[in-house]
């Protein structure tokens, strides 16, 4: 026994020997990076499904190249996954791209490094980041330890043939009856906590906007206002939250995690709670479908408020900054960000005359080039202002793109949102442990409830008939064998006679 | 040179080791985990998950849920697999063969693949929109039918017919051979076919998830959301273990019909 047991020790010490062994068979040259990103969120030729697209450009490669580096590239698919494996491999990454709320909570447990005094005067990112953005970014304190990569807005992507728009200029659009079975939204707390906040205090934030658009409150008063209404997390607003949410379910298709955007495009719904990004997904392939009639789907912002959300690189405590700013910086460079937006098709946080030629490119409907404003027809375009965004970034004297009427609610919008919108943008807070906790409980209630009557039916009859049976096989057991009579012996068949 | 031998012993420790390796310690770690509570970084025994649980009205009601469900669909296929187990185990060998085939044929096609072609089935239909609860339970029963056929027909051909024989001969008219022969021997084959039904139905969330646009939670997508989007492993493992129990009483009340049917055992499959 006691040679076994040492063949057993033996095969335990040395299996920790054995595994690295099993890693290092490619050659590394020069210096590591190790990224930990979301899935599919860089331009690369290789799909996830395995195909290969020699068309589209590989930052990953291109950026080895440059730097004569290795970058070690990773994929999450939940904030709290990368948190969880940061939490168990904390030196394991140089550079992670979660969202704004899990950025907040890293900066709180003293999770990041900050950046550079080169990185945040001199650095590319600095330089071509939207100063919207940054302006974002320092009102909230993250500049030092964040670098924003893609951020959008929240809203409803839906078909105008079969939506009337007007419906959709609130939240409550979707409790609407006549949407009976017509729309999805997330199957995830938080998008589904903000949207049942923003139905609950829709009067209290209708009239914070009228109150705005009268110039009795300034830009500033209003956003603050906005953002402590979207982050409240009280037990009446959790219960009210409740309540919205629970009545809105039967009214709804169904919860969705991916599968909007495909019901989106194949005609099974007519409204989606969607990320702005993912809306344009939608857009883009309802618009050109492989077979059938192209469908065009457009965006709506409800008047109420809101949620901006971002996603964007931090640096972990203990990794190598250094070669970490020089990605962020890479990536950063407006032909790269191009390269990305077209990739991905959500909005990159970097402005720069790059970008904005390619939203030229996408989205301009000017007939003439040179003189941009007119159709074919010489009939004026609508003016979409961008210089909130781009002004600062690049050397051009005016931002703005010429686009049709219809257009204006498609792509376009999703992509940039006029000045209007982010004026009633706000950012949903990183929660407490405590916070989190109570709203999870209240989405739990929201997905596990209503019991429906049959099922307690069901359970009851199932216990009855447990019951019956279980009673049925001790009476029978009784009667099966009653007492001999007296003077005599029953012979048990395993007894031999 | 001597030649090398393995004693039966030695012959186990590849299997020793992946049990300790991926059964023993995770287990552990579960336990580890529903027994402990996260306090401002330190971790401290605790039973403050076994009381949330039970003080929890939305993890109650999808205990309840996912009970219901799961019974339901188990009834559904026994109910459904023991004649064709029956007719199956009765037909001659040629066409067995083919038919067995037949049935055990859909395991053999990616999971996720068939109920995603079931849900738009159910969509062409009209279901799918509004029939929440009956989409899961036709997705489990869908999905597990083969796992009820299999272990009742291996029960159910290996069946002595001189017993029918003798029933018959005894005066018994075919529904009495039936339900005082047939189906008490066939009862270790019941047994593991809930076993195998009852188990997984409790737990399947991509049926549920999929077919029920979300709007149906069992208690395997509660897990998966504490481990996933929750981050609380905590909670995450406790409902593991309760449902680890529910499981093994299930297993133990259905065991205690097994007693008189010893010599039978061999043809349980599970």
């Amino acid at each position: 026994m006691k040679r076994y047991l040492t063949a057993l020790c033996a095969f335990l010490i040395a299996l920790p020997l054995l595994l690295p062994l099993a890693g290092c068979s490619s050659a590394k040259k020069g210096e590591v990076l190790r990224v930990y990103n979301w899935e599919d969120y860089i331009s690369t030729p290789k799909s996830s499904d395995g195909e290969e697209d020699e068309s589209i450009p590989d930052l990953i490669a291109a950026f080895e190249k440059e730097y004569g580096v290795t970058v070690e590239y990773s994929t999450f698919g939940t904030n709290e996954n990368m948190y969880n494996e940061l939490k168990i491999n904390a030196a394991g990454y140089d550079l992670v791209c979660p969202s704004d709320y899990m950025i907040m909570k890293m900066i709180n447990e003293n999770m990041v490094e900050p950046f550079s005094e080169e990185f945040l005067n001199n650095g590319t990112y600095s330089t071509f980041a939207s100063p919207y953005i940054k302006n974002l970014f320092d009102k909230n304190g993250w500049t030092q330890y964040a670098a924003a990569y893609m951020w959008g807005t929240m809203g409803f992507v839906y078909n105008p043939e079969l939506v009337d728009a007007n419906d959709l200029s609130s939240w409550a659009g979707i409790w609407d009856i006549k949407y009976h079975k017509k729309s999805t939204i997330k199957d995830s707390v938080r998008d589904s906590y903000f949207l049942g906040v923003a139905y609950v205090y829709r009067d209290e934030l209708t009239d914070l906007a009228a109150r705005y658009a009268a110039g009795t409150v300034n830009a500033e008063e209003y956003s603050a206002a906005l953002e402590e209404i979207m982050n409240r997390t009280d037990e009446n607003t959790r219960n009210r939250v409740k309540d919205a949410l629970l009545s809105l379910k039967p009214n709804l298709y169904g919860f969705e995690v991916d599968s909007g955007k495909q019901d989106m495009i194949t005609g099974k719904i007519s409204i989606n709670f969607a990320w702005s990004g993912d809306a344009v997904y939608s857009m883009d392939e309802a618009e050109d479908p492989d077979g059938g009639d192209p469908v065009y789907l457009n965006y709506a912002i409800p008047e109420e408020c809101t949620n901006i959300w971002f996603d964007g690189w931090v640096m972990p405590k203990g990794s190598n900054t250094k070669l970490a700013e020089k990605f962020i910086d890479f990536l950063s460079r407006p032909e790269n960000a191009a390269a990305n937006m077209n990739f991905i098709g959500y909005t990159s946080a970097v402005g720069g005359d790059a970008v904005f030629d390619e939203m030229i490119d996408w989205y301009d409907e000017s007939a003439d080039p040179e003189n941009r404003g007119f159709d074919e027809d010489g009939n004026a375009l609508e003016k979409y202002d961008l210089n909130y965004f781009f002004r600062g970034t690049g050397e051009y004297d005016d931002y703005s793109l010429y686009v049709s009427e219809d257009s204006m609610n498609r792509q376009i919008y999703a992509q940039y949102p006029t000045e209007d919108v982010i004026a009633r943008c706000a950012i949903m807070k990183n929660f407490t442990n405590e916070e989190t906790a109570a709203v999870n409980e209240m989405w739990e209630e929201v997905k596990g409830l209503p019991i429906p009557v049959w099922a307690y039916i069901a359970i009851a009859v199932i216990a009855a008939g447990i019951v019956a049976i279980a009673l049925s096989y001790v009476y029978k057991g009784k009667r099966s064998e009653p007492k001999p009579k007296k003077g005599y012996r029953r012979v048990s068949s395993k007894e031999k006679p | 040179m001597e030649k090398i031998r393995f004693s039966r012993r030695q012959l186990c420790i590849p299997y020793a080791l992946f049990l300790f390796l991926f059964v023993v310690i995770p287990m552990l770690l579960i336990l580890f985990y529903a027994f402990t509570e996260e306090i401002d970084g330190a971790i401290t025994f605790s039973f403050a998950n076994f009381a949330g649980f039970f003080t929890s009205r939305a993890k109650l009601s999808t205990l309840l849920m996912s009970f219901t469900v799961a019974i339901i669909s188990t009834a559904i296929c026994l109910l459904v697999a023991y004649p064709v187990a029956y007719v199956l185990a009765r037909s001659s060998l040629r066409k067995k063969n083919v038919l067995l085939m037949i049935f055990i044929l859909p395991m053999w096609i990616n999971f996720v693949l068939r109920i995603t072609a079931l849900r738009e089935l159910l969509d062409l239909l009209g279901l799918l929109e509004s029939q929440n609860y009956l989409n899961t339970i036709i997705g489990m029963v869908y999905d597990f039918l083969p796992f009820m056929i299999l272990p009742l027909y291996t029960t159910l051909e290996k069946l002595d017919k001189n017993y029918l024989e003798a029933a018959a001969d005894l005066g018994g008219n075919k529904f009495t051979v039936f339900t005082k022969v047939t189906f008490p021997l066939s009862m270790p084959g019941v047994i593991s076919g809930i076993t195998m039904v009852f188990m997984p139905s409790m737990t399947n969330y991509v049926v549920s998830d999929t077919l029920s646009n979300f709007n149906i939670t069992i208690l395997g997508k509660l897990i998966d959301e504490y481990f996933t989007t929750y981050d609380n492993w905590h909670m995450g493992s406790m409902i593991s273990i309760i449902l680890l129990v529910i499981i093994f009483l299930t297993m133990l009340a259905t065991g205690g019909f097994k007693d008189s049917e010893k010599e039978a055992r061999g043809a349980n499959l599970w």
